[in-house]
């Protein structure tokens, strides 16, 4: 039977990768990802799954010996956020150059310096290059939910690329919620056997991987990964259909909230969505025409399905819970291009928010949707880069 | 297949540039890396082996013999020219050449 549990994000995690049942864990702990690998580390000593725990020294190992361990025939999975992910940062390139499913739970957090634990998508969006799918969550039930999807994604035969399935930092990760954790035999069911591709134990067929590549080949090698990327869009298209029809909850590559008629958009990733959708649905009842888009998959991005969801749209304000320093927002970089060819096309701005675990209230929401009001009716963009709520401004 | 060059398109290519012809070293001429070469010569060799210990490629070819008093054991054949790439390590390594009065192992350039 499912279950109904008050949870936190992370434990929720945990169950996941409990279900999962990973050959190996290779972990290190960082703030605030920590609990995951703790909970599962309780899960191993007392027997309720049989997973090889591997405590590592550093991020950089950790991703080293789950790629080792994916390549020898494994199921593998971790968790990292910020600094721990950054670490990893040449290993995540090789992870998959490599073409290894190792599956990554990353937990929001913002990169030093200075030091700061809190929720930012700084750490997620800085790998956003690696070749790793990123799907992201706005509550505890999501990131369960994309979890359990994570294998049947990472490892499907005409992808087989690594996935991080992302979540907010303390909000999504410590926050208690009440959701629903499915039933192990159907969780197991629904992801199917691991299948091993050369495994290096296969000693009977001898494999090399990790070799080397000239300027004969390196470019035929990074061609076919982009084709694997293009194929993990209609493969996570089918396996969150298959998902719903399953356990219930329908997802898609993002969500489209009251976005039918709505003039004024807002586009934004991960929780913040949750107090976007209560301030749209005061101003809706006001007779405000607004609506929000909330990014799941941000790799492969799905820019044609983004255009279309946005082209009756008159202005769209993209959140951004990050930084490319010296450059616009990664998420309204993705929206631009995304809307490039559109014709007509909407009045665009980009909003830099939360960084550091910042909050955004529902009232400094209300004066995004007035700000973009007065951007509509006066026909132009006061400021189309900006940080929202800093002091001295 | 590109019909120029003869090299594989990126629809042929092994997934994540695995290997899996094991052992396929056998079929990489290092030969070809030379530009020196060296030259053994079998009336100065006590066939200690040092060379053959030392090559990184396997190129010393050794086969059966017998000590001057008649006990079994290995002596050098040849060098195998298809792996030699040149080092020198056998030159550097070899006792007799150490010695300084005549030379084992001659090391000379390879013709262009």
């Amino acid at each position: 039977m499912p279950e109904t549990r008050a949870i936190t994000g992370n434990g929720a995690i945990a169950e996941a990768m409990r279900q999962i049942a990973p050959d190996v864990v290779a972990a290190f702990p960082i703030t605030p990802s920590t609990q995951i690998i703790e909970d599962f580390a309780g899960f191993v000593a007392d027997g309720k799954v049989d997973t090889e725990l591997i405590t590592v020294e550093s991020e950089h190992s950790a991703m080293s010996a789950c790629i080792g361990a994916s390549a020898a025939g494994g199921r593998v999975m971790t968790a990292t956020s910020a600094n721990g992910l950054a670490l990893m940062w040449e290993m995540l390139y090789v992870a998959a150059g490599m073409r290894q499913p190792i599956l990554v739970a990353v937990v929001n957090r913002a990169l030093s310096a200075p030091i700061n634990i809190h929720c930012d998508h700084g750490d997620s969006m800085g790998a956003r290059d690696a070749g790793w799918i990123q799907i992201y969550a706005e509550n505890n039930q999501q990131a369960y939910d994309n979890m359990i999807m994570a294998p049947a994604i990472a490892g499907h035969a005409d992808v087989r690329l690594p996935l991080m399935v992302c979540l907010d930092g303390f909000i999504i990760s410590h926050s208690i919620e009440t959701m629903q954790l499915e039933e192990d035999r159907q969780v197991q069911a629904f992801i199917g056997e691991h299948k091993a591709f050369h495994s290096l134990l296969d000693t009977a067929n001898p494999s090399s991987w990790g070799a080397l590549d000239l300027h004969d080949y390196y470019i035929e090698h990074k061609k076919a990964q982009q084709v694997a990327m293009a194929n993990a869009k209609p493969v996570i298209e089918e396996v969150s259909e298959r998902f719903g029809k399953e356990f219930g909850r329908r997802y898609e590559l993002f969500e489209s909230y009251r976005l039918d008629d709505a003039e004024r958009v807002v586009v934004a990733i991960n929780s913040v969505a949750g107090e976007l959708k209560e301030v749209i649905d005061e101003l809706r009842d006001e007779g405000e025409k607004v609506g929000l888009l909330k990014i799941r998959v941000f790799r492969p991005f799905p820019y044609a399905e983004i255009a279309a969801a946005l082209k009756n749209s008159k202005i769209v304000t993209v959140l951004d819970r990050s930084t490319s320093m010296g450059a616009y927002g990664p998420l309204f970089v993705e929206i631009c291009s995304s809307l490039y060819d559109a014709n007509p096309r909407p009045m665009l701005y980009s909003r830099t928010f939360g960084l550091g675990g910042r909050e955004l209230l529902l009232d400094d929401i209300r004066d995004l949707f007035e700000e973009s009001k007065r951007y509509l009716n006066e026909g132009k963009i006061e400021k189309t880069s900006d940080f929202l709520n800093v002091r001295g401004g | 297949m590109s019909e120029k060059y003869g090299l594989k398109n990126w629809q042929e290519l092994a997934l994540g540039g695995v290997i899996t012809d094991g052992g396929n070293a056998a079929d990489y001429e290092t030969g070809t890396w030379r530009t020196w070469r060296p030259l053994w010569r079998q009336e100065s060799c006590i066939n200690c082996l040092r060379c053959w210990v030392f090559c990184p490629e396997g190129a010393f070819v050794l086969k059966d013999g017998k000590t001057p008093a008649g006990k079994d054991r290995k002596e050098i054949k040849q060098i195998d020219y298809y792996y030699c790439r040149g080092c020198g390590l056998c030159v550097r390594e070899c006792p007799v050449n150490k010695k300084g009065k005549k030379k084992a192992i001659e090391f000379v350039r390879e013709e262009t």
